[in-house]
């Protein structure tokens, strides 16, 4: 650990912006997109799971109307207009829909294999355009969005980034980049084992390989980012609902009217950030615990996640060398 | 047009969910409506000392049945915010998104925080003056122990009371520092014992009668202040002081009683359950059933209460004990002892087991009062300076304690000069009581306020949420009820500022209350504006913290 007071330096002033967990939510990237100029930043950092978690079938009858469930309830709708009015609600949640007859609902229904691949297929589908127009309002900038991978996120869907990707979007996840000339950034979206057996999960000592095997490429911690997906353990900003496994899904355990918190961070992290004192810790996984702790002379922030409501929670850092002169979160 | 119905039809398409979905199943409103009850204090005496003198001639069942009424549109209204924004954690919040920043932190800070002290000194009266004092003399009648009534008269007294509100927030601080999961295991003891006490004070008051009520009184007031025949003198001082025990109805005065119930039930929203973020009828279900819920439940229990002490104590009763409160008058107390609900209970038994047990149930809800004021103050703080319009050392987080350390000392720290004022200057705890409940309501009425306007100024936020598919004569049902409970909000709101026996106004030549409630809102505009002003020093913009980003 240091023990003395970094230095203020007397380099440029880098400032990005960092949110994490938009799980699909259309308005939420967009908002992240015009985040650059709307928040005048030089950089965009997502810390991953962008994928969403629900299709939404929307079936044509034979009677030429289409069906479809909407927050638990059956709608019915008789045109185009309607179907479009669904589908931006949807695209607010992080939803996706599909559109299809009722002999291809039920042949995918009953197939867990068919809804894996169609939940890859919208997913890539989704991902790709919201590369295309992170490349398009970029374009001309000298603005980078760098994308890494969530817990949630499957590998196959990560690939897209790397594929579409040209000019201004840098595929991160599991890498070290450079920001600039001056800071780098490591990333890692794995998580700690989860009730839902994400797919990108690791117990703790596994994580800690990971971080390991990215630390050994990484000159100077005191000008590296860390983008780790999982919050630091115990933190505060790894406090969410502890949950009963044993049902499924899994219900919060309640005990004296009140659901029970704990702490559900990644002591691999927490320990990587205590040893190498890196710039700024980024983290999300844990949507309602926004916050900031510090670490020696590192601070660690989760700006939290509202994507089901279209509010792109974030968080502003400005660095110089090897200091954050400060961070600021946002609600947009 | 899209029609809906619901999704158990069997011949209708369901949807495809992940099963790394981080799906959640709903938690059961029961659990969180035991704890909103609590947290609206049953306990909470003013309805039942208050209402009797300041307005004589009211009913008290008919007017806590208005305050039912008024309060339920806004309480339900909640449920489309809590349901709309499930993450965001409560009023500040809900008009920042609304109204902006600068005047959801002017009035959250001003109006609520500020005034949340207010109810920290309040808690820590409740612990002393309906809490140790009653159990005191209590166990002085009952054991024939002069100490205790020594204690109990010195529980009730400015000293007593400081002394002990002090060691009730200091502890609380302590014990929520610590964890918040301490708190919880401490809690399930308030509950049982909380419900013990108000069913034991019922049972005495429905198995007694007005007769069986002055002899008792009378024995234990000889037995614990050596006063005879106490409610002889006490009704004759009350006359005196313009008491009518046998007052004509008023509907005005009734009316009247609605904004001083409202210190119990205006407490329905206080903890909106955090929802799922996959948002479905359920959970939009649950919020209305949790507030609904327990609205009913406080409201049905403050009913029986008054229905017990007219069964048990009587009118005359209620309105000496009243009078010892709203009036002063000295004869109306036992050696400065009010007497609150649970002291004229303990009057009529003679166990000293069922004593222990009503001053128990109150002395736990007092500490939990205090406790729910830290938690709630210290989360909206926390969240303040996230959004940089406090100093950042209020959300720094202990690595020992993992909590809010500094919020919560300096919210210790805020409090004690508010103790000593509250228990010192003249007219604080009686006249001034319920400015709090002004303040808190007005906060809460201009939630009511941007639920109702949630369809207009946050659309896409609206129509993604379970609520919206709820219209009356397709206009969005929170629309209306949220503009009801703003109404009947400021109906109450207005009542505090104008009609004398509320308090505020009681003394038309003395403007300190109106100084104090204006001067807590220009303090928390002063704030916003400095740090606003300070933050832009610095290159930080704060707006950010609100400003939506157009996503075209």
């Amino acid at each position: 650990m240091r023990l003395l007071k970094r230095g203020t330096g007397s380099g440029e002033v880098t400032k990005i912006f960092y949110a994490t967990d938009l799980h699909g939510s259309e308005v939420t990237w967009r908002k992240f997109v015009n985040a650059a100029r709307f928040y005048e930043v030089d950089a965009l950092v997502c810390g991953g799971d962008l994928m969403g978690k629900v299709v939404v079938p929307i079936v044509r009858r034979a009677n030429g109307r289409r069906e479809a469930d909407f927050q638990g309830r059956l709608t019915t709708f008789d045109d185009d207009a309607e179907v479009a009015s669904l589908t931006s609600r949807l695209a607010t949640l992080g939803q996706y829909w599909y559109e299809c007859d009722e002999d291809e609902y039920q042949h995918i229904k009953g197939d867990e294999a068919e809804i894996e691949r169609l939940f890859t297929r919208l997913a890539k589908e989704r991902l790709g355009r919201w590369v295309e127009l992170a490349e398009e309002r970029l374009a001309g900038t000298h603005i980078r969005c760098f994308l890494g991978g969530g817990n949630d996120d499957t590998d196959d869907v990560l690939a897209v980034l790397d594929q579409v990707s040209k000019d201004r979007v840098v595929a991160c996840e599991g890498r070290l980049v450079e920001l600039n000339d001056r800071h780098t950034m490591v990333s890692l979206g794995y998580s700690t084992p989860t009730p839902w057996k994400t797919p990108r999960e690791a117990s703790d000592p596994e994580l800690a390989v990971m971080i390991g095997e990215l630390m050994t490429k990484v000159e100077d911690p005191s000008r590296c980012i860390f983008n780790f997906h999982v919050p630091p353990l115990d933190s505060t900003l790894d406090t969410c609902l502890q949950l009963d496994e044993s049902v499924w899904p899994p219900t919060p355990i309640i005990r004296a009217g009140q659901p029970v918190e704990f702490g559900a961070g990644s002591g691999a992290v927490r320990d990587a950030i205590d040893e190498h004192q890196p710039l700024i810790g980024l983290h999300g996984h844990i949507h309602e615990s926004r916050g900031s702790a510090r670490y020696g002379h590192s601070q660690a922030v989760n700006p939290g996640s509202e994507y089901g409501e279209g509010v792109l929670r974030g968080v502003i850092v400005s660095l110089r060398d090897d200091k954050v002169l400060g961070t600021q979160f946002t609600s947009g | 047009m899209a029609e809906t119905r619901s999704a158990s039809s069997p011949q209708g398409p369901g949807v495809f969910t992940r099963k790394s979905s981080g799906l959640v199943r709903v938690m059961s409103p029961r659990s969180a409506i035991i704890y909103n009850i609590l947290t609206m204090g049953i306990i909470f005496p003013w309805t039942f000392v208050w209402a009797p003198t300041a307005f004589q001639g009211s009913n008290l069942v008919i007017g806590l049945i208005i305050a039912f009424v008024f309060e339920l549109p806004l309480a339900l209204s909640y449920a489309w915010l809590a349901s709309a924004l499930p993450r965001s954690g409560g009023d500040y919040v809900f008009q920042s998104r609304t109204f902006g920043g600068g005047f959801g932190f002017t009035v959250v800070f001003g109006l609520f925080v500020v005034w949340i002290l207010q109810w920290v000194a309040l808690s820590g009266w409740l612990m002393a003056v309906l809490g140790i004092a009653p159990l005191m003399f209590g166990l002085s009648a009952t054991t024939g122990v002069a100490g205790f009534a020594t204690v109990g008269a010195w529980a009730s007294g400015s000293t007593g009371i400081i002394i002990i509100s002090l060691a009730n927030a200091l502890l609380s601080m302590i014990l929520l520092i610590s964890g918040f999961k301490n708190y919880v295991r401490f809690q399930i003891v308030i509950f049982i014992s909380v419900l013990l006490a108000f069913a034991i004070m019922l049972v005495l008051f429905f198995t007694s009668n007005p007769q069986t009520f002055t002899t008792h009184i009378n024995s234990f007031a000889a037995t614990t202040a050596g006063i005879k025949d106490f409610m002889g003198s006490a009704t004759a001082a009350a006359a005196h002081a313009g008491v009518n025990v046998t007052p004509p109805a008023t509907f005005f005065g009734t009316l009247m009683v609605a904004p001083i119930a409202w210190t119990s039930l205006q407490w329905a929203t206080y903890s909106v359950e955090q929802g799922s973020e996959v948002k479905n009828a359920h959970s939009f279900k649950n919020q209305v059933v949790i507030l609904a819920g327990s609205l009913i439940a406080v409201t049905v229990l403050l009913i029986l209460l008054a229905l017990g002490l007219q069964h048990g104590v009587g009118q005359k009763g209620i309105m000496v004990a009243s009078s010892g409160y709203w009036l002063g008058v000295g004869e109306a107390t036992l050696n400065g002892t009010l007497l609150m609900p649970n002291l004229l209970a303990i009057v009529l038994t003679s166990s000293t087991v069922l004593v222990v047990l009503i001053g128990l149930g109150y002395m736990l809800n007092s500490f939990q009062i205090v406790c729910n004021c830290f938690i709630g103050t210290t989360r909206i703080l926390v969240a303040q300076a996230l959004d940089g319009l406090l100093p950042s050392w209020f959300a720094q987080v202990s690595p020992r304690w993992k909590t809010p350390v500094n919020a919560h000392v300096a919210y210790f720290i805020a409090s004690i000069p508010v103790i000593f004022a509250y228990n010192l200057v003249s007219d604080w705890s009686t006249r001034w009581a319920l400015g709090v409940t002004f303040a808190n309501g007005l906060t809460l009425t201009l939630s009511g306020l941007a639920a109702a306007l949630l369809p207009i100024r946050n659309r896409a936020i609206y129509e993604a949420s379970p609520g919206s598919r709820y219209n009356l004569a397709r206009f969005p049902l929170v629309t209306l009820l949220g503009g009801l409970g703003f109404i009947f909000g400021m109906f109450m709101v207005i009542s505090f500022l104008v009609v004398k026996g509320l308090g505020l106004a009681f003394n038309p030549d003395d403007p300190t209350s109106y100084l104090l409630v204006i001067g807590s809102v220009v303090f928390a505009l002063v704030v916003y504006l400095l740090m606003r002003w300070h933050r832009s020093r610095g290159g930080v913009n704060v707006s950010h913290a609100f400003s939506e980003i157009p996503p075209e």
